[in-house]
């Protein structure tokens, strides 16, 4: 126990050191905006973990919340001046405020009813930003001023300041999550996403456990938006609530391992990498092959692994090494 | 003796089907009672109603008088009454340990205190040994035991255990009907759904006759095995205990 609990810090310490000093190993800036994307992702799937994996309610309707976020912060900035460190944390309050209409509709449904309702939500969100032109620019959407350097105003001339800061959300994504993990409300989650009868059976309110951890994992999820409208300085309806983001904070989910603290991080990095690298040795030979390779990936994780990488992992670890199960 | 629950006037409707009609009965502080009668009676319904599940169309249920009729299942647990399930519900990919830990939290949020609490109902039940064991691995007498102990970490008052004696070979029935009555000598209050009339007769002091949604007959088990209309409807040839297991 002890010496494992050394092992763990001494991994994160250096796993810290690492992250902390590879914008300045690696200096190219298609590097790091692979880097970027892939933290970005990263803390999008550990936030839409805290529900969808630990509490199993699948959503796919988390671009609402990234979207919200997003919009939040850059009205607040472009037309009120106010710095989007502000807006951020605004609009994980708006989208906070947001998921409890929201909840209080999807959570009376369960299981595939609750994750297309989800995914409704998100589009209803996009098409009133659509057709709301006076205080949102409607489809044509618009770009942030660009001030030059002006850390005040979460704009950078380096990339790499850009890095720290998603580096720095991830790992209070992080935190969160391991916080929530280790307590009662962890337990809580498992066993509602396990058997929501059986929960309430011993004690659990399952609605309001259900709505506080959505209202946790809203308000990360829109950090996010603001981070990313910040860092492409540009806002539409059709990117800041895409489907591609709800779809990207399922899937890394998945096949890094939901219900895992490491899960979202490790299914983004194989992700993210394999598709930075199919695009670069297949993306000029046939088009769209890429696509085609990422797919067929996609499919024989989810066919083998559905517990994903860490349950494989763990899986072969105990069967080789320790020959216990594992703890849940 | 204090009356620890009280039904009165208990009824269900589904449709066209009267699941339940106006059933009445009173469990006496650390009082056995057993619920029978035939498949479809009426007895599950029944702990759907009690324990807030199910909204009774009419009646009420007072567990050390308070009315739960109306309550959510998780407030009836924090009353004081947690139940088991006729299918177990294990929480399949947690450990045995932190299955029962989930019921513990109910009245102490630290992880070491429930983690305590869980291990003193685990022991409880007999199963110390599987405490690591993730609860889907677990053989049907372990995932009732589970059930059991993770009814008791809730730490009740009444305790409603449906069949959990259902699947098992006779030599488990008799170690499940040690258990029961440990829990009884504990000082809990059981009222337990069964099919097992030997296991019924070894361990309730007062048995409830549902047929058809309705209370048919209740008694001590010597008047109720001997009850015409119980026979008719229910035992059919069976006659004394302890005979077969199985009515």
């Amino acid at each position: 126990m002890q010496t494992s609990g050394t092992l763990k810090w001494l991994g994160l310490a250096i796993g810290a050191v690492v992250m902390l000093a590879l914008p300045q190993l690696v200096t190219s800036s298609f590097a790091i905006d692979i880097f970027i994307r892939i933290l970005l992702f990263s803390f999008i799937g550990v936030a839409w973990n805290l529900m969808g994996g630990y509490a199993k309610q699948l959503s796919l309707g988390h671009a609402a919340y990234f979207g919200l976020g997003a919009y939040t912060s850059t009205i607040m900035q472009v037309n009120y001046g106010i710095s989007p460190w502000i807006g951020m944390i605004a609009g994980g309050v708006v989208a906070m405020l947001a998921s409890l209409p929201i909840g209080w509709l999807c959570f009376r449904l369960r299981g595939p009813y609750f994750t297309i309702a989800t995914i409704a939500t998100a589009q209803v969100l996009m098409l009133i930003f659509l057709k709301f032109r006076d205080f949102a620019w409607g489809a044509e959407g618009t770009t942030i001023p660009n001030l030059g350097s002006a850390p005040l105003m979460m704009q950078f001339e380096e990339k790499s300041s850009y890095y720290y800061v998603v580096l720095g959300l991830l790992a209070v994504g992080l935190w969160i999550t391991h916080r929530i993990e280790k307590s009662w409300m962890g337990y809580y989650l498992v066993a509602i996403g396990e058997d929501e009868d059986a929960a309430e059976a011993v004690g659990v309110n399952a609605p309001k456990i259900k709505r506080d951890i959505y209202m946790i994992s809203a308000f990360l999820t829109a950090l996010a938006g603001t981070f990313y409208t910040q860092y492409i300085y540009f806002i539409d309806p059709a990117t800041a609530f895409s489907f591609n983001v709800s779809i990207e904070a399922a899937l890394v989910s998945i096949v890094g391992g939901i219900g895992t603290l490491w899960g979202p991080v490790i299914g983004t990095v194989l992700l993210e990498t394999t598709s930075a690298l199919l695009q670069s040795w297949l993306g000029s030979s046939v088009g769209g092959i890429q696509l085609t390779v990422y797919s067929l990936i996609l499919m024989a994780v989810i066919l083998w692994r559905p517990t994903g990488l860490i349950g494989f992992a763990t899986d072969v670890y105990h069967r080789t090494l320790r020959r216990k199960p594992a703890r849940a | 003796m204090a009356e620890a629950l009280v039904i009165k006037g208990l009824s269900k409707r589904f449709g066209g089907l009267r699941a339940v009609q106006d059933v009445s009965f009173t469990v006496q502080e650390n009082e056995t009672v057993a619920l029978i009668g035939p498949n479809g009676a009426g007895k599950t319904t029944s702990f759907h109603l009690i324990t807030g599940f199910h909204r009774p169309d009419s009646g009420s249920v007072l567990a050390f008088g308070h009315e739960v009729v109306g309550l959510k299942p998780h407030d009836v647990c924090a009353l004081g009454m947690a139940r088991t399930f006729q299918v177990a519900k294990p929480f399949g990919a947690m450990t045995v340990l932190a299955n029962v830990m989930t019921g513990a939290f109910l009245r102490d949020r630290h992880i070491a205190a429930a983690r305590s609490k869980a291990r003193e109902a685990i022991e409880f039940v007999g199963l110390g040994a599987r405490e690591q064991t993730p609860a889907k691995d677990l053989t049907t007498i372990d995932q009732r035991r589970l059930e059991m102990a993770r009814a008791l970490a809730t730490q009740p008052r009444i305790l409603l255990l449906d069949e959990v004696m259902a699947g098992l070979n006779p030599a488990e029935i008799d170690q499940a009907v040690a258990l029961v009555k440990k829990l009884s000598a504990s000082g809990l209050t059981i009222v337990i759904v069964e099919h097992v009339m030997r296991a019924i007769m070894a361990v309730a002091r007062h048995i409830v006759v549902l047929d058809h949604g309705q209370k048919i007959a209740e008694g001590a088990p010597k008047e109720i095995v001997e009850n015409p209309e119980v026979i008719r409807a229910y035992l059919g040839s069976y006659v004394h205990p302890p005979g077969d297991a199985h009515a």
